[in-house]
């Protein structure tokens, strides 16, 4: 592995660990955080998160990574799967 | 119609299939939700009226049967695909308790399923049944009087599987075909729902590339539960603590990547392509691979699909790949007639390697 490569990886499993902690706290899930895939849809399956939850979870996720989606465009699209969350907080990195 | 145009329907109007691989069995007794628990990998708890995505997993932990579990007053209703009903029967005489009063009634004599999927499915369903369709939460069924209609889907658009009576099931067809078609659709074979729900990282269970593979390396999980034993918990449980070495990722391409290519980086190979398929939507080829846990990640450009005499380069991305028309749709404030496309975003905001 490059060592871009494996600086990218690092990264990104270190966002992916924070984010599914904060999942499993904001959704009081009573699971290890690795049991949370980081493909597994947040709304309807999956973790089955409803209108209530991704209020709370827009305020955790600029409260905690700096992420502001409300009123943002597309919101939707990043708020997918754990993946499209670090996705977002990845590319706030990158803009910063 | 040619793929694209079932593709273009489906992704952009409505689209009608027919949906012949699909088992629909009703489990009636006093038993029946006990039963249904004791072969399904998930944690039943699902009210009424609400339907619950599970597996039925082999005892290696394979998935053989994705399922959906519709409690119906007394009874579960069982809508599934990847095992045939004979064989849900005899999962059933295996793994539930022998003492439990249960009755198992094949639907599928009796009813055909058809589905409607689309950003505007649900303006064909309100016509065809009632505007209250508009209503009904995803997950989530209800009767009619000629049949039952399932607010579900595998393609990331509105979606309504439809069980109707088979006396009545020629004439539901044609109606509904003219109600799509009034929505710029038609129909839509297996091929281009399969397609669809590729790119919107939908499991099937009919891949034959998902063989070996437990819910763990296919990103199932939530499917699983982890207070109770059924057929193939052990597995699991000796996967998990093995440790799991690969991980389904989805990833794009230009063009030329089919399933059981190799993947490899300049280090050597890194994993297998198990699902492809060209995506009118993305402009290239969509695709899942296992890939090893180390590097089972979206955004990674350092990968090549490798054949004779060439190397593809891919793309990890995350799932859903596409940005769905139906995100942009509310059915209490659009229709089909007075859309506007042109200020909404592409289908796929990512770029190709």
């Amino acid at each position: 592995m490059t060592t871009n490569l494996s600086d990218y990886v690092s990264s990104r499993e270190a966002v992916l660990d924070r984010v599914r902690r904060m999942l499993r706290d904001t959704m009081k899930l009573r699971i290890e955080p690795e049991a949370i895939d980081p493909d597994v849809p947040l709304f309807g399956t999956g973790l089955g998160m409803d209108s209530v939850d991704a209020v709370e979870l827009v305020v955790q996720l600029d409260a905690v990574f700096g992420l502001t989606l409300a009123g943002s465009p597309w919101v939707s699209a990043k708020l997918r799967t754990v993946n499209t969350i670090v996705d977002a907080i990845l590319e706030l990195g990158n803009e910063t | 119609m040619r793929l694209e145009d079932e593709y273009r329907s489906l992704r952009h109007g409505a689209a009608l299939s027919r949906m012949d691989h699909v088992g629909l069995v009703r489990v009636s007794g006093d038993d029946a939700t006990e039963a249904v628990d004791a072969i399904c990998s998930g944690d039943l708890w699902v009210r009424d009226g609400r339907m619950l995505q599970t597996l039925i997993l082999g005892e290696p932990g394979q998935p053989v049967a994705d399922v959906y579990v519709c409690p119906d007053d007394d009874a579960c209703v069982l809508m599934f695909e990847g095992i045939t009903t004979e064989e849900l029967s005899a999962c059933l005489a295996e793994y539930a308790d022998p003492e439990l009063a249960i009755e198992l009634e094949d639907l599928r004599p009796a009813y055909e399923l058809i589905s409607v999927n689309g950003p505007y499915a649900w303006e064909a369903l309100s016509k065809w049944l009632t505007p209250d369709v508009i209503g009904l939460p995803y997950l989530s069924f209800y009767h009619f009087d000629r049949g039952t209609c399932f607010r579900a889907g595998k393609t990331g658009e509105y979606g309504y599987d439809l069980a109707v009576r088979s006396g009545y099931v020629e004439r539901a067809w044609e109606e509904l075909l003219e109600l799509v078609g009034a929505l710029g659709g038609g129909e839509a074979s297996l091929e281009t729902l399969d397609l669809c729900a590729l790119e919107n990282g939908f499991f099937s269970v009919r891949h034959a590339s998902v063989e070996g593979l437990t819910p763990l390396e296919l990103q199932l999980q939530w499917r699983v539960s982890a207070r109770k034993r059924f057929p193939g918990a052990a597995a699991i449980e000796e996967r998990r603590a093995k440790g799991m070495e690969r991980r389904l990722t989805h990833f794009v391409a230009r063009e030329g990547v089919e399933s059981g290519d190799p993947i490899r980086d300049a280090d050597g190979p890194v994993g297998q392509v198990t699902a492809a398929a060209f995506s009118p939507g993305i402009g290239g080829v969509a695709g899942m691979a296992l890939l090893d846990l180390s590097v089972a990640h979206p955004g990674i450009d350092a990968f090549f699909v490798t054949g004779p005499n060439v190397e593809r380069p891919i793309r990890t991305v995350s799932s859903p790949l596409l940005f769905n028309r139906s995100l942009l749709v509310d059915p209490h404030r659009h229709t089909y007639a007075t859309r506007d496309e042109t200020s909404d975003p592409p289908l796929w905001l990512g770029s190709l390697p």
